[in-house]
């Protein structure tokens, strides 16, 4: 069981060096650099901003040197806001996107598992089909499709909610229902799917052969194995949501870290692309982590070292 | 009981009931019950439809999706006219741009403004000689009296205030953007494209996907532990980055750099649902056959084991498509997809953002085409998902 976890830290360390590491090679491969304008800078003023930054050394170099700060979890100062820290910068924007985040990971948690059970227990009658509908039009209308049309008609039309920034609890709802509304409807289907998938086996009908109650079988026997599938899904999916959404951030106008990688991308600020990727990885990959941690409590095989199958 | 009360069955009777089924291959027994699930079937019809939209849509439409007239912007598809004369109706455009049109709706001319008065909210503008009044200050006016009226006309001396009636825009179907262009043509033409991306991205995919498993699977041992891993830890890095930095590294946003970037990136799902079907296959009495016929591995992957693991692929490569879509437009629409003036659903939604208070049927018409072509491929997946499997397959 130790070497179960010992294993998994391991390699998600490994992965997110990889991670810091392609997006470092990657990003020095996008033509242009922080300091290419429009209008040409004089080459005095190029050659010392390039020195200052140390833009100038071999890039092998400049990764040494990165990825040693990065040990300290030292990120450098950001190329194009003058003067500020990576690290501040993601500690000012974090916040507001993984505020709205958890907010929706956990709208997503309360009502789609619950959906879903629903759905399965009622397999083929009404409320199945009134869930499933609704989970099927969720997952086909775009992010950017439902933010718009949110701010569009509560914001601007009807004026019930303000239509930029983050200004009472009212201005939540928008980016929350935005966010989640996708995975809401993915959970609801996995869970559902899983659930009949679970409730079709064998041991299930055994245990209710021996007389255990309903809510024992279905909570108790069946819900933990169904829920396996929706546990792979939910551990990176609260990454993602949590480090924000460039869509949704735009379009609500919020100050978050997923507009922020895009403009990063956009001006090559190459400390900050850096800095949000390695934090979302990071992020990511304790959330897969935490995965593999759920795993090995619902399904004992895993802690005593056998391979998991998928 | 006498004997009497019996009698002798006619030979023929008893074959009639024998019971005689024709035998049912794999495919045949999975379109039969795709048949019976009537949503699938209603997704498969839509692909199709939508497919010869894509391709023949772009060729019968009166306009082309590049084509602008700088008169027609931002035209909308239902158009309120009003009788100013006998037989002269015109339409208002939300930014007070005045059309001749005919009474069933067929755009005409755009007239000249020859006076705006800013204060006292009226434009004047000129046909054949005659000057046209449009008062729009009722739109402005708290008075309850003019609640019902948004403009009035005066031509010739008359004054018009009243609706003539709301006619559909035969012109333009759904209307026009904000440099005259027809949006019926470009959300044609985008589905063209939109699906073209999709199913390239979803074919490169695939037989990466399929060809890495494949091996992977067959291999076993050494290979086949390494090849894992490497799914593994790109299974663990957030893609949807990758997309991100790829798009702006090969910084030519043509078609085929978007191809490339989703396909290089989603083939690790098919690659370890391939790899786990071969591992179940591989130890088969045919494939144990085949290999000691001496048929090489390859001949062995394309021959036996991929036709043998064909249904899941197809219901995974029908659920890869939609994602495809979604992510395209989506790339398109944070103004890293498909530039200018060719266009893609994801791009057509991006461009009506600017006037959505004014023109939102710019963003809807995308965005329905998004929705249905998703919904379609939806229905269809799961359908197959129920046909293709075969712990359901009866007899």
């Amino acid at each position: 069981m130790k070497n179960y976890y010992v294993g998994r830290i391991t390699s998600a360390i490994f992965t997110l060096f990889l991670i810091a590491t392609i997006t470092f090679f990657m990003m020095h491969a996008i033509p242009g650099g922080p300091f290419t304008r429009e209008r040409q800078l004089p080459p005095e003023i190029e050659q010392a901003m390039l020195e200052r930054y140390h833009l100038d050394d071999p890039l092998l170099v400049q990764y040494k040197d990165y990825m040693l700060g990065l040990l300290t979890f030292d990120m450098g100062p950001s190329f194009r806001e003058r003067g500020r820290m990576v690290n501040d910068l993601i500690a000012l924007k974090f916040p507001t996107s993984a505020k709205i985040g958890l907010i929706a990971v956990l709208c997503i948690l309360a009502l789609a598992i619950p959906l879903g059970i629903i759905s399965a227990l009622k397999q083929n009658r009404p409320i199945d089909y009134l869930v499933m509908f609704s989970a099927t039009l969720g997952v086909t209308i775009p992010s950017f499709v439902i933010a718009t049309v949110f701010a569009y008609i509560f914001a601007v039309r009807l004026g019930w909610v303000p239509a930029l920034g983050l200004t009472s609890w009212k201005s939540y709802i928008g980016p929350v229902i935005a966010l989640s509304g996708y995975s809401l409807s993915f959970v609801t289907r996995l869970t559902r799917s899983s659930m009949l998938e679970v409730l079709r086996q064998d041991y299930i009908r055994t245990a209710r052969a021996n007389g255990i109650p309903e809510w024992k079988v279905l909570f108790k026997h069946a819900l933990k194995n169904a829920l396996i599938p929706v546990v792979t899904y939910v551990g990176p999916m609260i990454a993602a949501i949590i480090t924000g959404s460039f869509v949704v951030e735009k379009i609500f106008d919020l100050n978050g870290l997923g507009v922020y990688f895009v403009t990063a991308v956009e001006k090559r600020d190459y400390t900050m692309i850096m800095g949000t990727t390695v934090t979302y990885a990071a992020i990511y990959v304790v959330m897969v982590l935490l995965v593999d941690v759920a795993y090995s409590f619902i399904d004992p095989r895993i802690r005593l070292g056998k391979k998991r199958e998928d | 009981m006498r004997k009497e009360d019996f009698e002798f069955v006619d030979s023929s009777l008893k074959q009639d009931k024998e019971q005689i089924r024709t035998s049912l291959t794999y495919w045949k027994d999975a379109w039969r019950r795709l048949k019976q699930n009537r949503l699938a079937l209603v997704g498969l019809i839509a692909i199709i439809l939508i497919t010869l939209i894509a391709i023949f849509g772009p060729l019968f439409t009166a306009h082309t999706y590049r084509e602008q007239d700088n008169d027609k912007i931002n035209t909308t598809p239902a158009l309120d006219i009003y009788q100013i004369d006998d037989g002269l109706f015109v339409y208002v455009s939300r930014q007070y741009r005045l059309f001749i049109v005919s009474e069933d709706g067929v755009l005409g001319d755009l007239l000249v403004n020859t006076e705006t008065n800013v204060n006292l909210r009226y434009k004047t503008y000129e046909y054949n000689g005659e000057e046209i009044t449009l008062d729009y200050s009722y739109k402005f006016s708290d008075d309850p009296e003019y609640k019902d009226i948004d403009f009035t006309f005066t031509y010739k001396d008359v004054e018009t205030f009243e609706k003539h009636k709301t006619v559909l825009n035969k012109t333009y179907p759904f209307g026009t953007d904000q440099l005259g262009r027809d949006v019926m043509t470009r959300v044609f033409y985008g589905a063209r494209i939109s699906l073209t991306v999709a199913l390239v991205a979803t074919l490169v995919n695939l037989f990466i996907g399929v060809a890495y498993g494949a091996i992977s699977g067959l291999e076993g041992g050494k290979v086949d532990n390494t090849m894992m891993r490497i799914v593994d830890i790109i299974n663990s890095i957030p893609l949807l980055l990758y997309v991100i930095l790829l798009m702006v590294m090969i910084d030519n946003r043509g078609l085929w750099t978007i191809i490339i970037t989703l396909g290089s990136v989603y083939w690790v799902g098919m690659a370890r649902l391939v790899r786990g079907q071969v591992l179940s296959l591989k130890n088969q009495e045919f494939v144990l056959a085949a290999r000691m016929l001496g048929v090489s591995k390859g001949k062995t992957i394309t021959k036996h084991l991929i036709p043998n693991a064909l249904g899941p692929i197809i219901v995974s490569m029908t659920m890869m498509i939609p994602t495809a879509v979604f992510t395209e437009s989506f790339l398109s629409f944070i103004g890293l997809g498909i530039s200018a003036p060719t266009a893609s659903w994801g791009t057509l939604a991006n461009d009506a953002l600017g006037g959505l208070e004014l023109f939102p049927y710019q963003l809807f018409f995308p965005s329905l085409a998004i929705a249905i072509t998703m919904l379609a491929f939806n229905f269809l997946g799961d359908g197959l998902r129920t046909a293709l499997d075969p712990r359901l397959r009866k007899g």
